[in-house]
């Protein structure tokens, strides 16, 4: 049986795409705050999104416990709020389900269309409800105090619900009745995009609507506060960064320790290598195995547990000081030394942690290359009198290089990163200064000192240059070996 | 197993040709002072990756009076195990293993599930733009928009102080995803058409067929991402305030910067006797047993899945 052709093309394909467009936008919206029809007085928070309005009550109701208490404004008021919102997102939903049933046969496109039009139906209601809650907090005990305001967003809803009822009807008209004997179907390739989409939204949603939050870098923005000309500032964040003298320092401290940090790790990175090549001299297997598996175990521990250890044996009461005190290095009623205090060799010792943590793991992936090269390779050398360390030179380090290669390429990309996790649970009051990474320094002036927009431009300098970092070392890769590594 | 003529032959012929080589290959002393090198280093170096793990465990075992005056530090005396039972009177400790526990689980599965999902329909040449949307996933290993916009939209979706923040951001990753994607592409074709010329809907034929033989890539993403959720502690740390859904690393984060004051990790009530000396002590202790505590699970699973994880590795080293 051949597939019949469902696609429609011409005016009326036009006509579909414009009401969809008209649902992709009430869906966007729906998570904004700015957009929400449901805020009709200053009561309620400016961060809520419809969305969060029509499933949470009691994030609606956050801000309102006083005012019910006085009596300021009837609690069926945000009843009435509530219900709206459940009925707007009644309505998004069924309209998201006629637009991918739009996608389908002529019977299923049908269909999709009366559910398109009760979506506009419900988003007219929806939003005139909000516009009736509205009125009726304007005319609230005291209305002074709950402070009502017209949500512009009301208006959106209506425009977004009528255009899609309109469109839904004029194609419902336009559109031939289906054989009644025809079935409910779809092309293939819309059904397999239909399955996907679920899962683009949410990559969408976590990786891709974060870039939204650079707009931060362009107000003066104080936590809790909100975003409006008013506050706009243009570049003066950007600015600030380079004319202010005591930011500079700080970054000029900060990129340091981090250029420092990274450059430790990428100069010793020749390390798990060499680790994985003494390691398979070793030619009892079950010791080889055994070291392995329990060099690897640190990678797998979180830095606050890697901490926790560190604690045990290097603090006080731990087990050098402890130790020390029992053979007599140390009087017994001496307070012992915290090794994790002070100030000196703090990049050396992060990397040592680092390192401690990570060389096993890393190891892992050269052995598997040692694994995969010619055997007879070193029988042939042997043979021609190559001592050990000649075979290695000649042998196992050449075969190694590539992957070498791209990993020193990788860590150079990533220069600028070296996490947060790690230098926040060893920073202490003495280090601070030596310890801030960039990661720490964004997070220390964000969530710490509440300073989001600036701590924003610095990110937004972090990701475009580590952007910038890895095509660049792509590029090289391409031009040196002919592979990418991205 | 018998051996067949030929390979006797060869035996002989090896041990021939390695009696009149015999000089080659005696061991010289320079390869004995090289293997007790290597096998000192290697020793020597597991020994610091293991110790600090045994040092934490004799710790929370022994008598508390003989950690407090510094005399565990090889073995231990005075075996109880106490201190694991008195981690049920730490504040907040019971909320965080659930929290912790629960994640993990819900997470996993679904990242799982969602990965082979997805996976499977990137491989289908017929989906809508399919390169596209591919792409679409792929570059989001690539940019981050920093930590502070990362917690803005969090904030925005009214995601902070939920505990859907901790399950819906990790559902698709999309490294995983070309995990599976790679191991998919090489199970024969042939397969599948067979099912489709059956009449196997998309979804059958993931369920029935794609969904079982990806099995092995499966569980090494799974363990990966259990082990992941379980060493979470960002998201708890900037994302949370209701301190009943912070998670454990975060819960042991908080104990090791407090104080040694015991009553402010422990619950008050009716220990007034304690002398202070004890109480510090015996915070020390509990320290150590929640930070063994937070260990123990992934010790006990990973000699198991060892496997796994180096497959993993060497699955992220060749994909393309």
């Amino acid at each position: 049986m051949k597939e019949e052709k469902t696609e429609i093309k011409g005016a009326l394909g036009n006509v579909y795409i414009v009401q969809r467009i008209a649902i992709l936008l009430a869906v966007i919206a729906m998570f904004f705050p700015a957009f929400n029809p449901a805020r009709i007085c200053e009561l309620i928070s400016e961060n809520l999104s419809l969305f969060t309005s029509a499933v949470s009550y009691s994030s609606l109701t956050d801000g309102c416990a006083r005012a019910f208490r006085m009596g300021w404004i009837d609690e069926s008021v945000f009843m009435v709020i509530f219900v709206a919102s459940i009925v707007i997102l009644l309505g998004i939903i069924l309209g998201v389900a006629g637009g991918c049933m739009s996608l389908g046969n002529l019977k299923m496109q049908k269909t999709g269309l009366l559910f398109s039009m009760g979506s506009g139906l419900l988003q007219i209601a929806g939003s005139v409800i909000h516009f009736v809650s509205y009125t009726m907090a304007q005319n609230a005990e005291n209305a002074e105090r709950v402070k009502p305001i017209f949500a512009n967003a009301i208006i959106l809803y209506i425009v977004i619900g009528v255009v899609v009822f309109l469109v839904s009807v004029f194609l419902f008209i336009k559109l031939p009745k289906p054989d009644s004997n025809m079935k409910y179907e779809m092309e293939s390739k819309y059904k397999l995009f239909l399955m996907f989409l679920p899962f683009a939204a949410l990559a969408f949603v976590f990786c891709y609507l974060p870039l939204w939050g650079w707009r931060y870098a362009f107000f003066d923005y104080k936590s809790g506060g909100s975003l409006s000309m008013d506050n706009f500032v243009g570049f003066k964040w950007f600015a600030y960064l380079f004319q202010n003298a005591a930011t500079r320092n700080d970054i000029v401290r900060v990129l340091r320790n981090t250029f420092a940090m990274s450059a430790l790790n990428i100069f010793t990175s020749w390390i798990p290598m060499m680790f994985a090549v003494f390691l398979c001299e070793v030619k009892n297997m079950r010791f080889r195995r055994f070291v392995q598996t329990f060099t690897t175990i640190p990678n797998f521990i979180s830095w606050i547990l890697v901490y926790a250890i560190a604690l045990s044996i290097f603090s006080t009461d731990g087990f050098i000081n402890t130790f020390a005190k029992e053979f007599g290095l140390l009087a017994e009623d001496a307070t012992g030394t915290n090794y994790l205090m002070g100030n000196s060799f703090t990049w050396v010792k992060m990397w040592l942690w680092g390192t401690w943590k990570g060389v096993g793991w890393s190891a892992i992936i050269y052995i598997a290359g040692i694994s995969g090269i010619d055997q007879q390779l070193y029988e042939a050398a042997e043979i021609d009198g190559a001592g050990r360390f000649q075979r290695m030179w000649h042998i196992t380090l050449p075969g190694l290089t590539p992957t070498f290669f791209v990993l020193l390429l990788m860590s150079i990309a990533n220069i600028l990163t070296n996490g947060l996790d790690q230098y926040l649970v060893f920073k202490n009051a003495q280090n601070v200064k030596t310890i801030e990474v960039l990661d720490l320094y964004v997070y220390n002036l964000g969530i710490g000192g509440s300073s989001i927009p600036l701590s924003t431009v610095v990110g937004m300098f972090k990701s475009v240059i580590s952007v910038v970092l890895l095509f660049g070392a792509n590029g090289v890769s391409k031009k040196l070996r002919g592979e990418s590594i991205i | 197993m018998a051996k067949t003529a030929q390979e006797k032959l060869d035996e002989k012929k090896e041990k021939e040709y390695k009696k009149t080589h015999k000089n080659f290959y005696k061991t010289k002393p320079g390869d004995v002072l090289f293997n007790v090198l290597n096998y000192l280093f290697f020793t020597l170096f597991t020994l610091t990756c293991i110790f600090p793990f045994y040092y934490l465990f004799i710790n929370t075992i022994s008598d508390n009076d003989l950690v407090k005056r510094g005399l565990i530090n090889f073995y231990p005396k005075g075996i109880n195990f106490n201190n694991y039972l008195a981690l049920k009177s730490v504040n907040d400790l019971g909320y965080a293993f659930v929290v912790t526990i629960s994640r993990t689980i819900i997470a996993t599965v679904l990242m799982v599930v969602a990965s082979a999902f997805v996976g499977y329909l990137v491989t289908k040449q017929e989906m809508w733009k399919r390169s596209f949307w591919y792409r679409f996933l792929v570059i989001t290993m690539y940019f981050n928009a920093g930590l502070i916009p990362w917690y803005l939209n969090f904030a925005m979706l009214g995601l902070t102080n939920k505990y859907t923040a901790y399950i819906l951001p990790a559902i698709v990753a999309p490294y995983n995803i070309i995990l599976v994607k790679t191991y998919i592409e090489s199970i024969p074709g042939e397969l599948e058409e067979s099912a489709f010329i059956d009449g196997a809907s998309h979804m059958t034929v993931f369920r029935k067929l794609i969904f079982p033989l990806s099995k092995p890539i499966l569980a090494t993403i799974a363990i990966f991402g259990a082990v992941g959720n379980w060493n979470s502690f960002q998201d708890s740390l900037i994302l949370m305030q209701d301190s009943h859904l912070f998670t454990l690393q975060h819960r042991l984060y908080i104990y090791l910067n407090q104080s040694s004051n015991i009553q402010s990790v422990m619950q008050s009530g009716g220990s007034a006797a304690v002398s202070a000396m004890e109480q510090a002590l015996n915070a020390k202790v509990i320290k150590y047993t929640i930070s063994m505590v937070s260990i123990i699970p992934i010790l006990l699973v990973y000699p198991f899945m060892m496997r796994y994880f180096e497959e993993g590795i060497m699955l992220g080293a060749v994909k393309g």
